[in-house]
């Protein structure tokens, strides 16, 4: 408590020119913890409701646990849902429906199921426990319960290939780009970084259709490679690295050359070392694009159900919208949680080597 | 075997076969050097150009790669577009496509009125217009929403706070999610049985409850009259010369409060209530912002007409909300609501790669500016006026043009949130070429290729427009 008191008492500033801890400082806290709700509330709120049971999803059950009716073995009448009926005087007794539930209905005691009575609708009350319904996320895993066509391994796999590949072709090309621009004088350099900044203002939805005849006469239509390569050459990715190789001393190139170093060892063994942070920054939003990239996948891919990304996988979903919510959002998380976990672990590298770059 | 194939496995071969022989020919590898052997090897080509051309030739080998993708990918693409904008028919083969001249143009120029309704024009001129205009308003409001909200977040992080590391990274988080994710977030939601409909309902049947409480007006009548009290008493006592800035916003948002529930202007039966009392605590705050010597004035002005409104306002039919009916947030039409949550769920997604490079800019601007401005006793709204904002221009220009290209292709959340209904009140441009070209049964590629050639054309003319405009505010 003291601790709390303390924080919303406590200073701007250093102690010797301290200032009050403002209304500015409240109104600025009170901006962030909203933002950060507006944030945060929609992405819990889908987790919390991916692990309630499919009738809580499908009726919108909005309370925050996952609620679920239980059920009981009854004698004679195989598996029945367990309610609470509360009689005149008060007492509450466990039933489950013998009939069809009309104003008035007939219920029998799970004890006693022959001891049919006639009960007001209104006093029944669904016996309910918390239960984690982790039958969503395995069912579509485990391929269980019709859920033979969601292919998760196949779409974690293709996704995982896209990105690895995809990561590793750019990072390597660009830091090729990027080492001569940075590192030669030679005739067309300033043209050949212009075209480059062209490239940067260039959307791609507006070659979405000639680069599909392109794609199509190389004959990488349908296949994995047509979504990896025509967008393997990034101009974030060459500005990004040609900034930090300027800071290497040439002294170290021409240290290198004296030992007869031939130029892809200089730049093999001893400008990609180097330039290791601006990399690392890279691979992070190569892998970031690539994960969640989906117009591409969409047009290249989505014919052949063997090709299907991750993203492309949850779309399948989607289509049959009102049976299957609690797959769907039991699976949104599932696609959130790599991202999520690469986000809370490098989320120092992310924020200042996009910060440093500027660019996207 | 189709054309790349052959083509890689030829560049394969002669890549992994002889660069292997010319290696081995040049050097002497040991057994634990293979490591070493395949970076080599990777290098092959270059090596190879190195002993043709000498080191002049090395850095065209090494941007050979990158440049070749962006030829093939994105400038021959650039060119193709125009070439089959000018083709019909729905065949795949370049050149099986039978030139058809201007006709596509032409086809969506084909208007009886103009193109500025669509509805009078043909049938692709119809769906590309209404996507065309639903764009531009989109752009148009979106991008001012995003940058204020981007630059408002940013100032509010660039502050000396604590935890500011955490702060950043929470507002980056949803740029990481992928617009599946988001969009199925989002559906769910705001579903008309959803999240928000229910605290929505929740909330106003609670208060309308209490509303229904004897005693109700008074109390809260007191509460807002000790609040309004405490407010301005802060604003005025603040320390310095004139009232607290602060404070002052504060004692704004509360007056624009009261006038939006006092009403006044439905005494002359006119509707903006809320309008006037946001104008008139915006004014307030400019005049205590930028040190009128009338400020205090104005605060003790605006504390006796609030208490007048005070007086005059029945709290409990204010609070009355009646019964809360779910709104289908993302399905009514004629209502704005899903445009607007598009808006919204497009800021909530990429609001913090734009904060993230504002703070960049933010902190490039030297404090030695702030402290000097502090010793002129400059008011910190001028400060942010005449110090920050210029300072902070050229990086927000980026974000602009950046955020300008990007809602220009805004595809993936609407496709996914609405498909571009309810009717075709969210039918984007890119949707429209995406369906012409590529779920038609029949695919017009001709015509998709002419959209996207008008489409670029008008992205052009936007973002050279906003450049121009910059480059004219920078000159003074």
């Amino acid at each position: 408590m003291s601790r709390v008191a303390r924080f919303l008492t406590r200073t701007a500033g250093n102690p010797d020119k301290a200032e009050r801890f403002g209304i500015g400082d409240f109104l600025a806290y009170g901006y962030l913890v909203l933002g950060v709700l507006i944030i945060l509330v929609p992405v819990f709120w889908t987790f919390l409701s991916s692990i309630k049971p499919e009738r809580a999803v499908d009726s919108f059950d909005t309370r925050l646990m996952p609620y679920s009716q239980i059920t009981a073995e009854v004698e004679g009448e195989g598996i029945k849902t367990v309610w609470h009926y509360m009689a005149e005087d008060g007492t509450v007794t466990d039933v489950f429906k013998a009939g069809p539930t009309r104003s008035m209905t007939e219920v029998a005691p799970l004890d006693d199921p022959q001891a049919v009575i006639e009960v007001e609708r209104t006093r029944l009350e669904p016996a309910e426990e918390i239960r984690v319904a982790t039958e969503n996320y395995l069912d579509p895993l485990l391929k269980r319960n019709g859920q033979e066509n969601f292919t998760f391994d196949i779409y974690l796999f293709n996704s995982v290939f896209v990105t690895v590949v995809a990561t590793a072709i750019t990072l390597i090309i660009n830091a090729m780009a990027a080492f001569a621009l940075a590192k030669y004088r030679f005739i067309g350099r300033l043209t050949f970084t212009i075209l480059i900044v062209a490239t940067l203002l260039i959307p791609s939805s507006i070659i979405l259709v000639s680069l599909f005849f392109v794609v199509w006469s190389f004959g990488i239509f349908g296949s994995l490679w047509g979504v990896i390569i025509p967008a393997a050459a990034t101009p974030t990715g060459v500005f990004l690295l040609r900034q930090y190789m300027l800071t290497i001393p040439d002294e170290l190139l021409e240290a290198a050359r004296m030992d007869a170093a031939s130029e892809w060892r200089i730049f093999w063994r001893i400008v990609l070392p180097l330039s290791l942070p601006a990399l690392s920054v890279l691979a992070i939003l190569s892998v970031i694009w690539r994960w969640n990239d989906f117009l591409w996948p969409l047009i290249v891919l989505i014919s052949d159900p063997t090709k299907h990304t991750i993203q492309l996988g949850l779309t399948q979903f989607a289509g049959e919208f009102d049976t299957n919510f609690h797959y769907i959002l039991a699976m949104t998380v599932v696609s959130l949680i790599p991202i999520t976990l690469v986000f809370v672990w490098l989320q120092r590298f992310i924020t200042t080597g996009i910060a440093t770059t500027g660019l996207k | 075997m189709s054309l790349a194939g052959i083509l890689m496995s030829l560049i394969g071969l002669f890549w992994i076969g002889g660069g292997t022989i010319w290696l081995f020919s040049k050097r002497r590898y040991r057994l634990r050097q293979i490591p070493q052997f395949l970076g080599d090897l990777v290098g092959f080509p270059v090596e190879l150009a190195q002993s043709i051309w000498g080191r002049g030739g090395v850095p065209y080998a090494l941007l050979l790669p990158n440049m070749a993708i962006f030829g093939l990918f994105t400038f021959a693409p650039m060119i193709l577009n125009f070439y089959v904008s000018m083709t019909g028919g729905s065949s795949i083969a370049l050149f099986d496509r039978p030139w058809v001249g201007g006709a596509n143009y032409a086809e969506i120029f084909d208007c009886d009125v103009s193109i500025f309704e669509p509805k009078s024009c043909s049938n692709a001129g119809y769906n590309f217009w209404t996507g065309m205009f639903n764009t531009l308003w989109f752009v148009v409001i979106q991008v001012p929403v995003l940058c204020v909200a981007a630059l408002l977040t940013a100032l509010v992080v660039n502050r000396n706070i604590k935890g500011r590391g955490f702060w950043r990274a929470m507002f980056f988080y949803p740029v990481m999610l992928s617009p599946v994710v988001i969009a199925n977030i989002w559906n769910w939601v705001l579903h008309r049985k959803g999240a928000l409909n229910e605290a929505i309902g929740t909330t106003s049947e609670a208060l309308s409850a209490m509303a229904g409480a004897s005693g109700f007006d008074i109390v809260v009548s007191v509460i807002m009259g000790v609040i309004l009290l405490l407010v301005s008493e802060r604003a005025l006592r603040a320390s310095g010369d004139g009232p607290s800035l602060g404070w002052t916003g504060v004692f704004g948002l509360l007056l624009a409060l009261l006038v939006t529930w006092a009403n006044p202007t439905s005494i002359v039966g006119l509707p903006g209530s809320f309008w006037l009392g946001c104008a008139l605590g915006l004014a307030l705050y400019w005049i205590v912002a930028t040190g009128q010597s009338f400020a205090r004035a104005a605060i003790i002005g605006a504390g006796i007409l609030s208490v007048v409104l005070l007086l005059t306002i029945q709290f409990d039919a204010v609070f009355d909300f009646g019964r809360y009916r779910p709104v289908n947030w993302l399905v009514t039409p004629n209502t704005g609501w899903p445009f607007f949550w598009l808006v919204f769920v497009f800021c909530w997604s990429h609001m913090g790669f734009y904060m993230l490079i504002l703070l960049a800019g933010l902190q490039a601007i030297p404090n030695d500016l702030y402290e000097a401005a502090k010793m002129d006793a400059t008011k910190p709204f001028r400060a942010f006026w005449r110090i920050t904002l210029p300072l902070v221009m050229p990086t927000l220009t980026v974000v602009i043009v950046l955020s300008l290209i990007r809602s220009f292709q805004i595809f993936d959340e609407v496709y996914l949130l609405t498909g571009g209904g309810p009717g075709r009140e969210t039918f984007m441009v890119v949707q429209n070429i995406y369906e012409v070209a590529f779920t038609n049964n029949n695919p017009a590629y001709g015509q998709a290729a002419a959209g996207s050639v008008l489409m670029a054309v008008v992205i052009a003319v936007f973002t050279f427009f906003q450049l121009w405009i910059t480059r004219r505010q920078s000159e003074f």
